[in-house]
């Protein structure tokens, strides 16, 4: 997956304009990114790439290019 | 002192499954009774258009999609929101039923019963409660139940189970989607005479279907007593009414 696309992706989960989600956008800049949204988040990153988060992970993430380091480390972005 | 109206919808859109007859129909007319626009979604366009040219053919769009394809509908809604705007609010109003004794029951029918009935719901609910689909003021969410969400009927278990399910989801949906001003409800009505009703009450004698109308003290219901409770709910003016299921049934119930 390309970095456009995992950006579109973040953009799809959270029902946000795809030009709305950049690396820099800040959790709190996302109306859908509560704790309903963190569940969302959980179950898709499970789905789409098999990536289990934990609470750890869920601290960490503070923009939606922490998402996107995410991805990387576990091999989903190129 | 200026009368303001207790129901209107001022403009904006709404969602209505069903609307090609009975109750469906007539809470998409009363709908646009109210000044609401309105999204007719069903499989029969031919019923449609003339459930639209009841209500103004300029207040409606028809949306052709069949509900036992649940994937189609996201599609579908996005593309009818790319010309006519967000969405305020949607009234579930499509049902199969299939009347069967359990030991006739089919798992095929059971599931396409609960595909129509629920899962279709919840699945048009989701969409329309997305932050990109719904108008950002938030907006009201109906499902058409049935009182046999609430009391037994012989032949009717997967009608009753899928009605039930739809009465709990509601509730779910309810206190879930309440941060963004989403109400969820869901009505339950008793005996309405409908093409629907009379299809499944086909299979009992014309006393039997006598006896169950007698059993409501006031008598069998008109779509549109349901319609005006419908619309009543889905009213962006009754904004605390959240996570309900409404009895309209004449009575059988409180017996």
């Amino acid at each position: 997956m390309t970095t456009e696309q995992a950006l579109a992706w973040i953009a799809d989960i959270f029902e946000e304009p795809v030009e709305a989600i950049k690396p820099e956008t800040p959790r709190s800049a996302i109306n859908a990114w509560d704790s309903l949204g963190t569940l969302t988040l959980m179950a898709r990153m499970d789905e789409d790439f098999g990536i289990l988060l934990n609470a750890d992970d869920l601290l960490q993430f503070k923009t939606a290019g922490d998402l996107l380091d995410m991805m990387k480390r576990h091999g989903q972005l190129v | 002192m200026a009368i303001e109206p207790f129901i209107d919808f001022q403009g904006r859109q709404v969602l209505v499954t069903g609307a090609s007859s009975g109750i469906g129909q007539a809470i998409a007319v009363e709908l646009g009774r109210r000044n609401a626009k309105l999204i007719l979604l069903g499989r029969n366009r031919e019923a449609l258009a003339q459930a639209s040219a009841l209500i103004g053919q300029d207040h409606c769009h028809i949306l052709s999609l069949d509900l036992a394809d649940p994937d189609a509908i996201l599609a579908a809604v996005r593309s009818v929101v790319g010309q006519r705007g967000r969405i305020y609010g949607m009234c579930h109003a499509a049902g199969l039923v299939e009347t069967r004794p359990m030991s006739a029951i089919k798992l095929e029918g059971l599931r396409a019963v609960m595909e129509v009935n629920l899962t279709a719901g919840i699945e048009l609910a989701r969409v329309v409660c997305r932050r990109d689909i719904m108008t950002d003021e938030g907006g009201a969410v109906l499902f058409i139940a049935s009182i046999y969400a609430r009391v037994g009927m012989a032949g009717q278990i997967s009608y009753s189970a899928s009605k039930g399910a739809v009465t709990a989801a509601a509730r779910a949906m309810a206190v879930e989607l309440a941060r963004r001003k989403i109400r969820v409800n869901s009505l339950s009505p008793g005996l309405v005479h409908t093409q629907m009703t009379d299809a499944a009450f086909g299979k009992l004698t014309p006393s039997q279907v006598k006896e169950l109308e007698d059993a409501h003290p006031l008598g069998p219901g008109r779509p549109e007593d349901v319609a005006r409770a419908a619309v009543f709910l889905l009213a962006p003016q009754n904004a605390w009414i959240t996570g309900i299921d409404l009895v309209v049934d004449g009575g059988y119930t409180a017996k």
